[in-house]
């Protein structure tokens, strides 16, 4: 079985996000931001999921402890990894690009639509219904990143690394009302099978 | 929304929790605090499993139930298939002494959790029980820990001991599963289908219906609008539907002019046709994860626009996001339906969502004419109620509830 917890980073939507990988097949828990990857390791986890919480990423130097774990696990971590909304934001900045805040936040259902059906936006393409609920946003990609999906008010919606498997989404692929959230999970977990 | 729950298996999770009420409870009496909502019922009849006669389950009698709520669901679950046995704690009195003056939502929530507990302390006493069995599902902890909402069945992770405080120990069967994992469970059991699909109803019921201070003749008030709009609305096929009240009463900030202006404009009308203000009393939203205490906006049409507007789904939705988006301070917005001379003294606000596990949650679409058929009862109901809306807010932003 794939094994891939989820990083539990005090969002609303987390817990939700392992019972998607559960029904999809996967074994999956919630981890306390604080694991380490040798944690990881003894776990057997071939993937990652970081979830969102209601945190700012405005710099590294000044991140909730949670979030201060989660970065040093994002940097650290050699699996496959997808992160959410607010660590999606902490995931970009780790990585040299830029959260502000957003000048439309987005609460409910947006429109996003595909540039590119890579990887984990395979077949979701040209556009499908997210649910989204964030104040801020990815304004600057990251060096090595490409975009891969925008909406009306923000135009990082989905980014991966152009090498590895790293991959950060704006909105909440693991709730229901996300028409092709599923389709995100399934792909991830199909890029970790290979 | 198909509901999807293949990594859910409800027999080997029987066979899982039932051994674990055993292991845990090891040999003593539990308490089952039942409301007659399909997560107190599974969670008693799981314990019933588990630990036989040594289960007492009661019912609290807040003064927040429905009209003749206690009774019938105590007469129900008495008869077959079920057949179990609950005792009524009538306790109305001390839950409304507790909340009275207090206008704030999370202060209400909170002295209701305090009143319930001690009740419930006082009954475990009475019958010797160490334990007790709560309904409680995943997003009643996952709001409450993030600060969202105070649930009332919530303690331990929000740090709380149980054991210290009320002197017993909690078994929470249900605690990582969602309410459509326990449904199927309820299915499962072979539960009746007016348990097993019944709507939520919240622990501290029609408290948090009654926005802002609770007062007697409120409450009845909103009792009678409640079984109206019940009736009314249970063919729609929504997953949970109700009515709040409300105080006529509005404020100052954000100005009814930029109000209007913004809401015109995503409407795409003429000013003159848009009526726009935002209620006094704070309703409960979530915005980027965060609890957001604000505003209700109000958005009246005039009559003629109102009716030719025929509830355009996808219009109703960029006029509550572009309001949303635009002032900080509003988390929800309400279109009038149907209003009457002489303003009453409140407002009664439909709420209809449809949803799967109550995370996220859609605006049902509901025709028209069933929504001012169950205005004009709604209005005919009471004198004190002078208008009567709809709320077209999602969650997120809003909440299901808006306390």
């Amino acid at each position: 079985m794939t094994v891939v917890p989820v990083v539990y980073t005090k969002g609303q939507y987390n817990h939700l996000i392992a019972r998607t990988l559960q029904d999809l097949g996967a074994e999956s828990k919630l981890l306390p931001a604080g694991t380490s990857v040798a944690q990881l390791k003894a776990l057997k986890a071939d993937a990652l999921v970081m979830g969102g919480g209601p945190q700012r990423v405005r710099s590294i130097a000044d991140l909730t402890p949670e979030l201060s774990s989660a970065a040093q696990l994002i940097k650290e971590v050699e699996l496959p990894l997808l992160c959410i909304c607010v660590t999606h934001q902490l995931m970009a900045t780790v990585y040299g690009g830029v959260t502000g805040a957003a000048p439309k936040p987005e609460f409910g259902p947006v429109k996003i639509s595909v540039a590119e059906e890579d990887t984990i936006l395979r077949g979701t393409g040209p556009s499908f219904t997210a649910w989204e609920s964030h104040n801020d946003e990815v304004v600057k990609v990251p060096q090595g990143f490409r975009v891969l999906a925008s909406s009306e008010n923000c135009s990082i919606q989905a980014m991966r690394h152009e090498k590895q498997n790293l991959f950060g989404v704006q909105f909440h692929p693991e709730v229901s009302h996300t028409t092709r959230g599923t389709d995100v999970f399934k792909n991830f977990l199909q890029s970790v099978r290979k | 929304m198909a509901a999807q729950v293949t990594g859910f298996r409800p027999s080997s999770f029987l066979e899982a929790q039932t051994s674990r009420l055993r292991e845990l409870s090891e040999g003593k009496k539990a308490l089952a605090a039942i409301s007659g909502g399909v997560d107190s019922t599974i969670s008693a009849l799981l314990a019933r499993q588990a630990l036989g006669e040594r289960v007492i389950p009661v019912l609290i009698d807040t003064g927040f139930m429905r009209e003749d709520e206690p009774e019938k669901v105590r007469d129900k679950l008495a008869s077959p298939p079920l057949e179990l046995k609950i005792r009524i704690v009538r306790s109305a009195g001390r839950f409304l002494k507790a909340v009275a003056d207090e206008p704030l939502a999370e202060e209400k929530r909170k002295k209701f959790r305090e009143i319930f507990y001690q009740v419930l302390k006082e009954e475990a006493d009475k019958f010797g029980c160490e334990y007790l069995v709560q309904g409680t599902i995943a997003p009643d902890w996952i709001e409450t820990q993030g600060g969202i909402k105070t649930q009332h069945n919530v303690l331990e992770q929000v740090g709380i001991n149980p054991h210290t405080r009320y002197g017993f120990k909690l078994l929470e069967p249900l605690s990582e599963l969602y309410k459509d994992q326990v449904r199927s469970l309820a299915k499962y059991l072979a539960v009746p289908n007016e348990f097993s699909e019944r709507q939520p109803f919240p622990g501290p019921g029609l408290l948090v219906r009654c926005i802002g201070e609770v007062k007697k003749s409120k409450l009845e008030t909103l009792k009678r609008a409640t079984s109206i709009v019940e009736d009314r609305l249970g063919a729609v096929g929504s997953n949970q539907y109700f009515a709040a009240i409300i105080e006529n009463k509005f404020a100052d900030e954000p100005s009814p002019k930029t109000l209007r202006k913004v809401a015109a404009d995503a409407l795409d009308l003429p000013e003159e046709e848009v009526r726009a203000e935002a209620f006094l009393d704070r309703v409960t939203g979530v915005k980027g994860d965060e609890r957001s205490y604000g505003r209700l906006a109000s958005i009246a049409l005039r009559n003629e626009t109102r009716e030719a507007f025929g509830w355009l789904h996808d219009k109703l939705n960029i006029l509550q996001s572009s309001v949303v988006e635009s002032f900080k301070e509003i988390t929800r917005v309400a279109m009038l339906v149907k209003d009457r001379r002489g303003e009453g003294q409140y407002s009664i606000l439909i709420r209809a969502v449809s949803t799967r596990d109550y995370m996220t949650a859609s605006v049902t679409p509901i025709s028209w004419k069933t929504l001012k058929d169950t205005a004009e009862d709604v209005l005919k109901s009471s004198e004190r109620i002078g208008r009567v809306y709809y709320d077209i807010t999602p969650k997120p932003p809003a909440t299901i509830e808006f306390e």
